[in-house]
């Protein structure tokens, strides 16, 4: 790609306790970049989306966001600097509203003297929630509803579309597919195309290997922690896919393939 | 490209959005609440003619004076998922200390009169929040920094205090800034409308404003709800669940003065049991114990419909005794009819 590389990843390692969930892991993504993350259980995926996202601080390794050096103390550093992160297991506050959720950490207060007292703009946050998932290309009910009355795949477009919303340079969607039907799940990858048109880098895990092979530039292959293959989308077939994700096809972990 | 098939339905009308504003107005817990409250003031009444009487409504909203500001805070810590045992004893001691303080610091007489009883009240009511404050954060510390469970956290400062104020007091009240006229003309005791009852009430409303309109509640129920999707979301939950507890702590102090006041005294046992009192009016009130759930609307008519239960069954010629039972009760009815009602699917 043409682009520049927005955010990348050196030779990042990281171990709980005695196991290490990830050694030396090195990834490049350029802006308007879709990257499918994939691998096994286990094989390291969420633990370098944890790094990635300011959750976890690596072992050893450095990060660097356009081109510059950073460390982030916490997940809101990332934040702050632009990277959106969809967890895989955090999901939304089921009590709260749809534009509750969308909103949660950045809210908008109420003008002048109410506002600073903490008061919540709310209707201003629930019309606005709806145009920015309209914009992004998601239709839930009424944002006033708590998401608690959604079916799984209203919710996951709203945590998606949350995550859409709010980044300003790189998104981190982990599994955003599971348990989705097929209809559902041909919304996020719509979702993500959305994404990439708006110049946005996209990291994408999944086990749907066709999803993989359909929205993604790059693909990423993790096995035991380590980068085994890292090549443009087109040089995989689901065949050879699946044979780098197993190690199948090469007996050892091999180096990363060049480009 | 994306405005193919969409996830789903369209946003409601404005209209049909009115209407199920109605209907969730008519199905809302508060309503329902205030239904069972008058019911229950009709039975006492069938069975009692003298319960309608304003001694009797004088009473009830006496205890719920006192039991309400610890609910009050009660309510923000369960709804951000945890529990606080300490508030009644918290009663206590904060009676105690500030009682303590105004004898012995401020060497107040009990005789004392007019602008001088006045300050000793004011300082008084200064030392026992401040002594709530205290103890919430010392929980806010078991419970952020060590990390135990607040169940158990605020059980130990419950008994911390609940010893610490008999040693202050050598276990009999202490009475100091007594003047009678002063403590009748605020005391709720003697006046339903009484300063210190609005002053509750006041408390009572900003508080509840707060928990429903402002991003410190939001943040209480988004904790509450799914903490781990909270702190994805930037939220600093220790430092907020810090000031929650705090909250509750300054609330049981603040608590504990309207109770000095009531009692002219500081005694070590006088919050003794407030807390299940406090769970009891928060649970009929709709708030889950899961946290996440309820409106402040709710606990304060639970509030009231404890208080008319206990005193119409004593009118009806139930032992005081049974109180506490009652309580217990109440407690269990209503965390049931919570599990139906979800059960309902609601
Ligand atoms: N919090 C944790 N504590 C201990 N071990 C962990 C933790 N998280 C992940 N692991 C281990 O790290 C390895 C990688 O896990 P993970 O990154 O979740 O893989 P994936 O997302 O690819 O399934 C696994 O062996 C897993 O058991
Ligand atoms: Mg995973």
């Amino acid at each position: 790609m043409g682009a520049e590389v927005i955010y990348e990843v050196r030779d990042a390692s990281k171990s709980y306790g005695s196991v290490k969930a990830l050694s030396g892991a090195s990834l490049k993504l350029h802006a308007g970049e879709v990257i499918g993350l994939v691998g096994d259980n286990g094989a390291g995926k969420s633990t370098l989306v944890k790094v990635l996202s300011g959750a976890h601080q690596p072992s050893e390794g450095t990060i660097l966001l356009d081109g510059e050096e950073r460390t982030w103390g916490s997940p809101r550093e990332a934040l702050e600097a632009g990277i959106e992160t969809l967890y895989q297991d955090s999901g939304l506050a089921p009590h709260l509203t749809v534009s509750q959720n969308l909103f949660l950490g950045r809210e908008q207060m109420m003008p002048g003297i109410l506002g600073k007292l903490g008061f919540l703009a709310r209707k201003r946050m629930e019309v606005q929630g709806h145009d920015d998932l309209e914009r992004v290309g998601i239709a839930v009910p009424a944002s006033n509803r708590p998401v608690s009355a959604l079916s799984g795949g209203q919710r996951q477009a709203v945590a998606i579309g949350r995550a859409v919303s709010w980044a300003r340079k790189v998104i981190i969607l982990d599994e955003p597919t599971n348990h989705l039907g097929a209809r559902q799940a041909g919304e996020v990858l719509n979702v993500i195309r959305a994404a990439k048109a708006k110049g946005l880098g996209v990291i994408f895990i999944s086990h749907t290997l066709p999803h993989v092979l359909e929205v993604t530039d790059r693909i990423v292959v993790l096995r035991l922690g380590r980068i085994v293959r890292d090549a443009p989308t087109s040089q995989f077939t689901p065949d050879s896919l699946i044979a780098a994700i197993t190690g199948s096809a090469d007996a050892e972990p091999g180096p990363t393939s060049a480009e | 490209m994306t405005d193919s098939t969409h996830t789903t339905l369209a946003t409601p009308r404005p209209a049909a959005d009115r209407a199920a504003a109605v209907r969730d107005f008519l199905t809302a817990q508060s309503t329902l609440l205030l239904g069972v409250l008058a019911v229950l003031a009709i039975i006492f009444t069938i069975l009692e003619p003298k319960f309608l009487s304003v001694p009797t409504a004088s009473n009830i909203l006496t205890d719920w004076g006192s039991v309400v500001l610890i609910a009050v805070g009660q309510t923000f810590v369960i709804i951000s998922g945890g529990i606080d045992l300490s508030v009644g004893a918290v009663i206590g001691l904060s009676g105690v200390v500030a009682a303590w303080t105004m004898a012995n610091v401020l060497d107040l007489e009990q005789t004392v009169k007019g602008p001088d009883a006045w300050f000793g009240l004011f300082i008084g009511t200064l030392v026992s929040v401040g002594v709530g404050l205290l103890v919430g954060l010392i929980n806010a510390f078991l419970i952020n920094i060590l990390k135990i469970v607040p169940f158990i956290a605020t059980l130990s400062t419950m008994g911390a205090a609940l010893g610490l104020s008999v040693v202050i007091s050598e276990g009999a009240p202490i009475g100091s800034a007594n003047d009678f006229a002063l403590i009748s003309a605020i005391s709720p005791q003697s006046n339903p409308l009484s300063p210190a009852l609005i002053l509750v009430i006041l408390v009572v409303t900003v508080l509840g404003l707060y928990l429903h309109k402002s991003k410190f509640g939001l943040y209480t129920y988004a904790i509450g709800s799914n903490a781990f999707a909270a702190r994805a979301a930037g939220i600093n939950v220790a430092r907020h669940l810090t000031w929650v507890y705090a909250l509750s702590g300054a609330l049981a102090g603040l608590a504990g003065m309207y109770v000095y006041i009531r009692l002219g005294a500081g005694s070590p046992s006088s919050g003794t049991g407030r807390e299940l009192d406090a769970i009891a009016a928060v649970v009929i009130g709709g708030v889950s114990l899961m946290g996440g759930v309820g409106r402040m609307l709710g606990v304060i008519i639970g509030a009231l419909i404890l208080f008319t239960v206990q005193s119409g069954l004593i009118m009806i010629g139930v032992e005081p005794d049974w109180k506490k039972v009652v309580v217990a009760v109440l407690i269990a009815a209503a965390v049931a009819a919570q599990v139906l009602q979800k059960k309902d699917g609601r």
